[in-house]
This record gives structure tokens, C-alpha cells and sequence, in this order.
């Protein structure tokens, strides 16, 4: 490209002004898009005076921290107590979905057993089922196992993601047959080569995986509101709405709860959105 | 007797071999009937044995508050009704009972959603990847993260956000408006059910905004991966060729990146008939059930009416739905492109 440019001056001409038409559209494209974030952030620091003027003013007339203070002092609103029942679950889950996404990847790759076609068949056919058609029975399951109202409820049931095994199936298939059967000849267990051989070839996929799992975890919403009803063991999205629905009339308040649990896992997000827009691209994965 | 001298070693080593790989191989079924088995019998009851579950609950008139009959609580107080329920969903008179009339506002609902944000989605994204792609490197990964940022917040985040922009006094959007017209607006974007925009209902367009704009950016990194996989090749000869920019994208650009379009188109539409988050959050339904869709229908049936029975039969409709989806994604992505 830059020969066939330096060599005819008019294209690159034609390039340069295509180029500059770019920035003309994306320049402001990007303030509509960050204008939600915009105006949630600086809601956070209006006073309960200054958000009820009619019409609103964009920038606070004067910022303040009150918001965050009274949300901090609220006791109904214990925001560590939500932010670990969050965690518990996203990270259990991201644990036991690895390991098991990447074991029966690695075995429907390499192994040849009785009836893996049709496990295999099947498995990748419960990736076309909505969650949302599994969502009845799976709640009548739970309450038949005492586990509505537990954290366990919503993770008890995870353990196995298809996708997952599907995506792990396809990494491993590309591990060399030689370096496993050298670890055989070692006399390494089949759990080993798994645990310290195969392991290590995925780290990538795991990584990437990894972020894919927490992030759905994290925000899922429709799940944990049906499992979770009471209080105590609500995670961070049900507890903002229910917040949110209690003062109403209290932006100021919501907004600034709203930044307290949107913005620090987007910052987190934000870090790892290589791995996430690696594992999108790679899969197409949503 | 030459044959035993020549055999004799030959049969120890291949009892040698026959040993260390039968040996071997019985490592490797234990490990395999070990980890399968286990997972076998864990999706049977937590995959499976819910599928039948679901399927079986369709046909009953069924609520977890009964106590039921001795199998799964099915018949007793809550009793077969056989096709009952699908025969039900074809009822169209006026005079139908409300959850009836209820699931033909939310098929519909959900249709005019799902149809509206593919197009709108593509439309948005297509140029965006384009123009993206097109920026100097180092500003083309500030950009992307830039417009993928939705994707990452809850999508209960976002509908928050977006009830701030869309509030009738205290908006982003009125206030914007106000300002431009120099007179005070308070258009309630969604709670007015008089509000209608070519015939859809303004709440369900507000919704949709929201909606495309946590989702796009899913398929924007899709496309601009895409767009970085068309061979610097085709693209010189275009270039050397004369094309302009907007043929660059109609003959180069779009025809390339086809198979790619069509899955994400197919993936969006998939997404966008199990809403829910953003609806129940923004206007749980209203105003007058305009942004009613079908997971709304289902989970406001099945848990807070206690309707499982018929939650059950309208999830089978999801599902049927978003089968047919997939095979007419199945066949689409049957053709091999290739460049």
C-alpha cells in the first residue's frame, strides 16, 4: 500500500480526505455514545436541590459528594454484602466452568469412547435452547433442592457451559498427539497431562474464556431475580433496581448508586476488553 | 523351528508392548469413564431431565402454589390439558382472557423489535466498523473500546441511563430539546402511550435506542475483525482500480464480509426475541403493554401469576422461534465463501 501511494500522489490525496471524513463522523459519534455515562456521572455530584430543577442543568453548578456519602451511610443498603455475593458466584462459577469446558473439551478432542457422538450431539444442541425456556423447570428444581434464596442455587447448576466444551473441543484438537503420549511414556497420569500439559496449551483460550464467563455472571440479571428473592443474597444488578425503585424520586441517590456499580467492574472490564473483544471475535460468542 | 527362534522374542515383546499399552489404555478409560460419567449423569438432571420437565409442565394447567399429584406435582389440583394451551394461543377474538390476548400483544411485540433492530443495527455498525477501520492504528483501538463500552456495563446499568435520558422533566433529552426550541418540553418518551412514530409506539423505539445502544458493539468488533481479514491485496487492486470510497464499501467491503454479516445478523435477531433486562427494567411492559415482549410475558406469568403451566406453553413458542432461526442460519452458512 504505501508504494502504491507514494507513487500516485492523487490516491493518496483521495486516501487523506477519506480519512479526515472519518474523523468528522467518529469524533462525534463517540460524545452521543459516552452521553449516557456522561450524564450519570455528573448526576452523581448534582445536589437533591440542583436535580429537581426543570429544565436540568448538564454540568452540576456545584459538585458534591453528599450522594455518595448518604448511600454509604444507607443501612439498608449494605453495598460490600452485595458486591460479595456477586463475587462468590461469578468467580465460583468462572472456576468450575473452566475446568470443566476445558476437561471434556480436551476429552471429546482426543478420546475415543462409546456414545461420544451422540454426547457430543446433544451437548451442542442445548446450545440452541433459550435459558430463558429452561427457566421454569430449572426454578422448580431448585426449590425442590432448597436452593432458592442460597448462592449455592446459582451455582450449582452452572457447571457445565456447552459453548464452552465446544470452544475447548477446537483449542485442543490443535495440542500435538506426540506431546502428550512423550508425557505417557514418562509415566504421567492422564489427570496430570491434563492438569500440567494441556492446561498450559489453553492458557489462552482460558484466559480469554475466563472473562467472557465472569463478565456474564456479573451482570446477569433475569436468573439471579427469579433465585434470589430475599435481600441478604440479592447480587449487585438486582439490588440496584430495587434501589432504584425505592427512590424514585431520588435521582441524585440513583445515579450516584448506579456509578457504584457500573463504573468499577467497567474499569475492570475495561483492562481485560482484549481478552473479551478476543473471545467475541474468535467465536462470535455473545 | 526357525519360525519359534524368530517368534519366541518377537511374542515377549509384543506381550511387552500389549502390556504397557493395555496397561495404558485402561489409564486412559478410567479417566475418561471417570470425568464422562459424572457429567453424563449431571446434565441428565440438570439439562435434560428440565427440557422434559419444561415440555411436560406445557401441557398442564400448573402452579407451584398446588401441591399436585405424586410425579413432579403433575395432575391432581394440577391437571392435564393436553393441547389445551396452544389452543388457546390461537384464540383471536376480542373477548379472549387477558393472558391470551397478552401473548399475541408480546409475539407481536417482540417481532416488530427483533425486525426493527437487525436492520438498525447493521445500518449503524457496517459504516462504523468501516470507518473505524479506516483511522490511523493507534486511535482505531481507543475508538473500538470507546463505542464497545456499553457491552460491557449490566444491562440494568443501562437501563437506568437511559430512564435518566428519557425522563419527562429531568432528561437529557428534553432538556436538549428545550434548549434548542427555546420552549419546555416534557415528553413522556416512555410512559405516553398516545406517542407513536410511523406506527410504532414511541416507548417501543425508546427502548430500542437503549437496546442497540449496550448492543452494538458486538457486532462492530466482529466486523472490524473481519475487515482486517480481507487480503491488502483485494483492496490495492481496488484502490489502484479508482473505486471511491463508497465503492470501496458496496463492491469490495460488503460482498466480502457477506458470511459474516449474515451470522451476526442471525445472532442479533436470536438475542433480540429473548429481551428482557432492559424492558422490565425501563417500562416493565408499559405503557399499555406497547414494549410487552415474550420473556416478559413468560416471567410475569410464570412467577408472579403462578401461571406455569401456560409460562411453559409460551416458552415452547420461544423456543420454536429461535429453533427456526437457527436453521435458517444453518442453511444460510451452508455455502462456502471463500477469497
Amino acid at each position: 500500500m504505501t508504494s502504491a501511494t507514494l507513487t500516485k500522489p492523487s490516491l493518496m490525496h483521495r486516501m487523506r480526505y477519506r480519512i479526515n471524513l472519518a474523523y468528522f463522523i467518529l469524533i462525534p459519534a463517540s460524545i452521543v455514545a459516552a452521553l449516557p455515562f456522561l450524564w450519570m456521572i455528573l448526576g452523581s455530584f448534582k445536589s437533591g436541590r440542583e436535580i429537581r430543577k426543570i429544565p436540568p442543568t448538564f454540568f452540576p453548578e456545584e459538585y458534591t459528594l453528599e450522594n455518595y456519602q448518604t448511600i454509604f451511610q444507607e443501612e439498608d443498603l449494605p453495598l460490600d454484602l452485595f458486591y460479595r455475593n456477586s463475587a462468590i458466584i461469578a468467580i465460583a462459577n468462572v472456576v468450575q466452568v473452566l475446568f470443566t469446558s476445558s476437561l471434556f473439551g480436551y476429552i471429546f478432542a482426543k478420546f475415543e469412547f462409546r456414545g461420544k457422538a451422540l454426547l457430543f450431539w446433544f451437548i451442542m444442541a442445548t446450545m440452541i435452547i433459550p435459558s430463558q425456556v429452561m427457566m421454569i423447570p430449572g426454578y422448580l428444581i431448585l426449590a425442590r433442592l432448597k436452593l432458592i434464596n442460597k448462592l449455592w442455587g446459582l451455582i450449582v447448576p452452572a457447571a457445565i457451559d456447552a459453548f464452552g466444551i465446544f470452544l475447548f473441543r477446537q483449542f485442543s484438537l490443535s495440542i500435538p498427539n506426540e506431546l502428550l503420549d512423550a508425557a505417557r511414556v514418562d509415566g504421567a497420569s492422564e489427570f496430570r497431562i491434563f492438569r500440567s500439559i494441556v492446561l498450559h496449551q489453553l492458557r489462552p483460550a482460558l484466559a480469554t474464556f475466563g472473562m467472557l464467563t465472569f463478565m456474564f455472571n456479573w451482570n446477569a440479571y433475569l436468573w439471579p431475580l427469579i433465585v434470589l428473592t430475599e435481600q441478604k443474597v440479592r447480587t449487585l444488578p438486582i439490588i440496584l433496581t430495587w434501589y432504584s425503585n425505592m427512590h424514585a424520586d431520588q435521582m441524585h441517590l440513583t445515579m450516584a448508586a448506579s456509578v457504584l456499580v457500573v463504573l468499577p467492574v467497567l474499569l475492570v472490564f475495561l483492562f481485560t476488553q482484549r481478552w473479551i473483544v478476543h473471545g467475541i471475535t474468535l467465536t462470535g460468542l455473545k | 523351528m526357525a519360525v519359534t527362534t524368530i517368534a519366541k522374542p518377537h511374542r515377549g515383546l509384543a506381550r511387552f508392548l500389549h502390556r504397557l499399552r493395555h496397561g495404558r489404555d485402561s489409564a486412559q478409560r478410567q479417566f475418561v469413564f471417570g470425568s464422562v460419567s459424572p457429567m453424563v449423569l449431571y446434565m441428565t438432571f440438570f439439562t435434560l431431565f428440565p427440557m422434559i420437565w419444561g415440555l411436560a409442565l406445557a401441557f398442564f394447567e400448573y402452579s407451584a402454589r398446588r401441591s399436585g399429584g405424586p410425579i413432579l406435582g403433575l395432575g391432581g389440583d394440577n391437571p392435564f390439558v393436553g393441547l389445551q394451551h396452544f389452543r388457546n394461543m390461537l384464540n383471536f377474538a376480542p373477548d379472549a382472557p387477558l393472558e391470551i390476548r397478552q401473548f399475541h400483544i408480546s409475539i407481536k411485540t417482540t417481532t416488530i423489535f427483533a425486525f426493527l433492530i437487525v436492520p438498525l443495527n447493521l445500518a449503524i455498525t457496517l459504516p462504523l466498523a468501516v470507518l473505524i477501520e479506516s483511522v490511523h492504528k493507534r486511535l482505531k483501538g481507543i475508538f473500538r473500546t470507546f463505542f464497545f463500552l456499553p457491552v460491557l456495563a449490566p444491562s440494568v446499568g443501562v437501563a437506568l441511563m437511559w430512564g435518566w435520558i428519557y425522563h419527562p422533566q429531568r432528561g437529557l433529552l428534553n432538556a436538549i430539546r428545550t434548549a434548542i426550541g427555546g420552549k419546555l418540553v416534557a415528553t413522556n418518551w416512555t410512559g405516553d402511550q398516545s406517542l407513536t412514530f410511523l406506527g410504532i409506539p414511541v416507548a417501543l423505539l425508546a427502548v430500542i435506542v437503549a437496546y442497540l445502544w449496550q448492543d452494538m458493539g458486538y457486532n462492530l468488533v466482529i466486523f472490524i475483525a473481519a475487515l482486517q481479514g480481507i487480503p491488502e491485496s483485494i483492496k490495492d487492486a481496488a484502490r489502484i482500480d479508482g473505486a471511491n470510497w463508497w465503492q470501496m464499501f458496496t463492491r469490495v467491503n460488503l460482498p466480502l464480509l457477506k458470511p459474516t454479516i449474515m451470522l451476526a445478523s442471525v445472532l442479533t435477531m436470536i438475542d433480540s426475541f429473548k429481551v428482557f433486562d432492559i424492558i422490565q427494567v425501563m417500562t416493565e411492559g408499559g405503557p399499555n403493554e406497547q414494549t410487552r415482549v415474550l420473556v416478559l410475558d413468560i416471567y410475569n406469568n410464570a412467577f408472579r401469576f403462578q401461571r406455569m403451566g401456560w409460562a411453559a406453553a409460551v416458552s415452547f413458542v420461544l423456543f420454536v422461534v429461535v429453533m427456526a432461526i437457527s436453521i435458517v442460519q444453518a442453511r444460510l452458512l451452508r455455502t462456502e465463501w471463500e477469497y
